[in-house]
């Protein structure tokens, strides 16, 4: 790998680890370069750092290598940090758990970050947040080269219709159900499929689209599951 | 040195299991224990035998002791209403060093981690659903670090402790004793001023 160098990049720390005795691995998730892992030496003991190598700050980070382990050389406030809290906060985690499994490192994703920034906004502002998940999640999808085709039905061009039912399969796209099949897990109706694609959902399209998203994404994720969503699940792992 | 003798070879590789140790500190370490203080060197392998042999954890608090129940769990002189919930055992020591608080503590060994896999099963939930079933108490007061992590930790904590009809509270956070607010920044000193307080 050739030598990269990076003077006060835009970015977000996704997740920070323990290195030796004083340092860390800092995963960023920056404008230009996508996901960068950084060694941030002597971090720990770094009182001026401590508060910027957070989750949800806007940085500005300084950094250069040759190697696919970066040195941060300096790390910059770039803004207010988002207020994230309670709820919000474990759906903020589970934006970065999604990039840290689903980016490739060094893959930029400019618009990707952009709207990584409004989600955060969107999620610091009361009101529900699943509408601002699927979002990201769709455009996530999207940007991956994933994205879902949800205007036309599989290998042809009859358009989706409202009235329909249609089966959703990973590897191929939508297939025409019959309308009493509309209970299976994998069968979601052609109206909430046309309001995702138009990124126009209501309130009451909001649990097809959870359901949908799972689908698409436990394709790219594998048999591991995500962690974040075991937090989701508070009240049910109380009893 | 070290080639003419296999075991100091051995103890100086030992010597690094310990934190900030590298090979240079340990070999120092080592030569001294040897050359100038046999009988430090002696009570020292002594005392570390008998702590790794036979200090586990408190059932009640799992805080590091080699009793079963640990000192302040036994204390009848603690207040049993409020019960302290922290990271680490270290982290009950600096609570202690305040000598403001006097009820009873629970320690995680960690804090909440998704991406590192770090969920409520690592972090003692049963055993601490186990505890507040046999002595609920009153209150438990949230001291987790003020980290993201620790953050998300103390609310998946309140929100299983309401859901037991326990009241929480969460250690405030802000600017140190003695700092100069220029030199604060502004993460801490937004949480200082969204948790300001009325006098």
């Amino acid at each position: 790998m050739n030598k990269l160098q990076a003077e006060l990049e835009p970015g977000f720390i996704l997740h920070t680890r323990a290195y030796r005795d004083t340092s860390l691995i800092v995963e960023l998730f920056t404008q230009e370069y996508g996901r960068v892992p950084v060694v941030a030496r002597g971090a720990r003991g770094r009182k001026s750092w401590q508060g910027l190598l957070q989750p949800f700050v806007p940085v500005f980070t300084s950094w250069s290598g040759k190697e696919e382990l970066m040195s941060l050389h300096n790390i910059e406030q770039n803004g207010i940090p988002y207020w994230l809290a309670g709820r919000k906060l474990l759906s903020g985690f589970y934006l970065n758990e999604l990039l840290m499994r689903l980016l490739h490192r060094f893959d930029p994703h400019p618009e990707l970050f952009n709207h990584y920034i409004e989600t955060l906004k969107q999620l610091a502002q009361p009101g529900e947040e699943e509408y601002v998940l699927r979002l990201f999640e769709k455009r996530l999808l999207d940007e991956l080269g994933y994205g879902l085709v949800l205007q036309h039905e599989a290998l042809s061009d009859i358009a989706i219709e409202e009235q329909f039912y249609y089966r959703f399969e990973p590897q191929q796209g939508l297939i025409k159900v019959s309308n009493e099949a509309h209970l299976a897990p994998n069968v979601f109706a052609g109206k909430v499929l046309l309001a995702v694609a138009h990124e126009n959902l209501t309130e009451a399209e909001l649990p097809a689209t959870k359901r949908l998203m799972r689908l698409a994404l436990s394709e790219l994720l594998g048999d591991k599951p995500l962690r974040t969503r075991e937090l989701f699940a508070v009240p049910i792992s109380s009893n | 040195m070290s080639a003419t003798s296999p075991l100091i070879k051995q103890l100086i590789t030992a010597l690094r299991c310990l934190p900030g140790v590298g090979p240079k500190s340990a070999q120092r370490m080592a030569f001294y224990l040897l050359q100038r203080n046999r009988g430090g060197g002696r009570q020292l392998a002594e005392s570390l035998q008998e702590a790794i042999a036979n200090v586990g954890n408190c059932k009640s608090c799992r805080t590091l002791t080699e009793l079963e129940v640990c000192g302040i769990c036994t204390n009848p002189g603690r207040d049993q209403t409020q019960l302290c919930i922290v990271e680490t055992p270290t982290d009950i020591n600096a609570i202690e060093m305040t000598g403001i608080y006097r009820g009873l503590y629970f320690v995680l060994m960690g804090h909440l981690s998704p991406l590192d896999g770090i969920g409520p099963e690592q972090i003692g939930i049963p055993a601490l659903l186990q505890r507040i079933k046999t002595h609920p108490p009153k209150e438990a007061i949230l001291a987790t670090n003020p980290t993201v992590e620790g953050e998300a930790t103390a609310h998946y904590l309140s929100e299983l402790l309401k859901s037991h009809h326990i009241q929480c509270s969460r250690i405030a956070h802000g600017v140190p004793m003695g700092g100069e607010l220029e030199y604060v920044d502004s993460n801490t000193l937004s949480h200082a001023l969204l948790g300001r307080e009325t006098l």
